[in-house]
Formats: structure tokens, C-alpha cells, sequence
């Protein structure tokens, strides 16, 4: 029992599941990093080959199912933000939940982590989501500077004589914003990840069923939440002010 | 082994706390999306969606106490 709550805090006696298979230019090549290559080699063929021969209108079914794809992403995230901010957006944060939706369940494929372990769900770690959240963080202040200069920061000393109160609760939070983020989406989907864990070594049939299919709705909600938040984020960096 | 015993107690003891918080705080953003979508059906859609941001800050707060128990643990001897 012991193990595993070891692997996951990635102390010694992890294991392979937690272990470098090689380096690679001095980095280590965990089973996240052979997942997330598998997930990108996936994305970009579909994308590929769904893009070779574009037509007005679609006769592949692939691009037909790549256009749904987009389709319903803008509509979605237009909802949220509006239409014509969506369609800026939608090729960041699209990019994010497709990967994050497809990062999530590699974790649920059958023999992850155990039987193959190059296979394993890149988010249960805290470095891949936080890696995330930082791209999150500084495309948030790179939008705010290109759209309003360094009047972006005004909202943090406005008014003046509150500023030696707001500056740093204005710092702060944006600070937070990517650990919040990150360690959300992390703690999800590791947290489902030791709870299946814990059922399959009370009772290893037909009970971690009822998890398993759980996962599969945190795993789109957790994917969903992290770029709805983004996108808000985002919005508020790009929207004029009040 | 009596660290480990310890910070065994203390963690069920915190998780336990965080999740009657979420909890809590879940169940009333629950009735409260239920009843707003009783009263305006046709707007469900847009319901869920904010609820459902809502619950993932509060189920957060339990995972974030989940998430330090478990980097403490690989620190208990």
C-alpha cells in the first residue's frame, strides 16, 4: 500500500512508472513525456492528413469531422467570451483543451502505467500542468501589454492611495492564478488516478468500473474548467476598461 | 514508523475537514442551479456551465489539501 502514495510523491521507491528511461539533451524522458509525444504524433497526423486536400466543401469525412471539431470549440468558447474574441482565442485554448482532453484519458487506456510503462496520463503530474499554467500566465500579461501598454497594470494602483495596498494583492493574485490552475487540473486527475489505484487493490474486479467511468467525466471537466478559465483570463487582459 | 502513523491521522483528519467544507458549499451551489432551472428552464444550459465552474473552485480546495498531504508524504520517515 505504502508504494504507490511514494510513487506519487515522487520520492525513491517509485518504481518505473515514476522513473527517466533515458535524457535526452539532459532531460529526463519519463513515461509523461513518451505519452505526451504519442498525443502530439496523433494530433498532428489527424491534422495532416485531414488538411491535405481542402475542399469548400468537405467530401472527406475527416475534415468534415475536423470542421465539427473547430466548429463546436468556437461555439463553445463563444458563449463564454463572445464570438468574435473566441475566434482569437480558440487557437490557444482549443490547442489546450484537445490536449488536455486527450491527456487526461491516456491515463484510462487499458495497461497504463503498469503493464506499459511509457504509457501513463501526462497531467497526474504536477510538472506537465504547471508547465500549462505558465504558458497561461504569460500569455495573459503579453495580451494585456500589446492591447492597453503598460496601462495594462493601472487596475493594480488605481486608486492611488490605496496602491500600497492594492499593489500586492494585485502581484499576488496574478501569481496564484497559475498555481490554482495548475494544481487543480494535477490534483483531479492524480487524485482519480489513486482512488482507481486504491479500489483495484481492494477489489481488482468489476468494482473500479464505477471510478473508471467517473474518470471519464472529471476528465472532460477538468479539461473543460482549465480552458474556460484560461479564456476568462484571457478576456479580462484583452477587454477594455470599465 | 510512529511519523508515518501520525501523519497518516493528520491527513485523513485534514481531508476530511476540507471535504465537509466542499461539501457543503457544493450541495448549496447544487440547489441553487436546480432551482433556478426549475424556474427558468430555457435557461439551463447556461446554468450548468457556471455551476459547473463553480463546484470545480470548491472541489478544488479539497484537492489542493489532497495534493500537499501527498507532498508531504515522500518528507514522512
Amino acid at each position: 500500500m505504502m508504494n504507490w502514495i511514494y510513487l506519487a510523491s515522487g520520492g525513491e521507491g517509485g518504481g518505473q512508472a515514476g522513473g527517466a528511461f533515458f535524457s535526452l539533451l539532459g532531460l529526463e524522458v519519463t513515461g509523461a513525456v513518451t505519452t505526451m509525444w504519442g498525443i502530439m504524433f496523433l494530433v498532428l497526423l489527424l491534422a495532416w492528413v485531414g488538411t491535405r486536400r481542402l475542399e469548400r466543401v468537405p467530401r472527406s469525412r475527416l475534415q468534415g469531422f475536423l470542421e465539427w471539431v473547430v466548429e463546436t470549440l468556437v461555439d463553445f468558447y463563444g458563449g463564454i467570451t463572445g464570438r468574435e474574441r473566441a475566434l482569437q482565442l480558440v487557437p490557444l485554448v482549443g490547442a489546450f483543451f484537445i490536449f488536455i482532453l486527450l491527456a487526461n484519458y491516456s491515463g484510462l487506456l487499458p495497461g497504463a502505467g503498469h503493464v506499459f510503462p511509457w504509457l501513463l496520463a501526462p497531467t497526474s503530474h504536477w510538472s506537465v500542468t504547471a508547465g500549462l499554467a505558465v504558458v497561461v500566465f504569460f500569455t495573459t500579461q503579453y495580451f494585456g501589454i500589446r492591447k492597453k501598454g503598460l496601462g495594462y497594470y493601472k487596475h493594480m494602483v488605481e486608486p492611488l492611495f490605496l496602491s500600497p495596498l492594492l499593489l500586492p494583492l494585485g502581484i499576488l493574485e496574478e501569481l496564484v492564478r497559475p498555481f490554482s490552475l495548475s494544481l487543480r487540473l494535477y490534483a483531479n486527475i492524480f487524485g482519480g488516478e489513486m482512488v482507481v489505484a486504491a479500489m483495484v487493490a481492494a477489489i481488482p474486479y468489476f468494482l473500479p468500473i464505477a471510478t473508471l467511468l467517473l474518470e471519464l467525466i472529471f476528465g472532460l471537466i477538468q479539461a473543460i474548467i482549465f480552458t474556460v478559465l484560461t479564456s476568462v483570463y484571457l478576456t479580462a487582459a484583452l477587454s477594455e476598461e470599465h | 514508523m510512529t511519523g508515518m502513523a501520525l501523519f497518516g491521522a493528520a491527513a485523513v483528519l485534514a481531508i476530511a475537514l476540507a471535504a465537509i467544507g466542499s461539501a457543503t458549499a457544493q450541495g448549496r451551489t447544487a440547489t441553487a442551479a436546480m432551482e433556478a432551472t426549475w424556474k427558468q428552464p430555457e435557461a439551463a444550459g447556461d446554468i450548468r456551465t457556471s455551476m459547473m465552474l463553480a463546484l470545480a473552485f470548491m472541489e478544488a480546495l479539497t484537492l489542493f489539501v489532497f495534493a500537499i498531504i501527498f507532498v508531504l508524504a515522500g518528507r514522512v520517515s
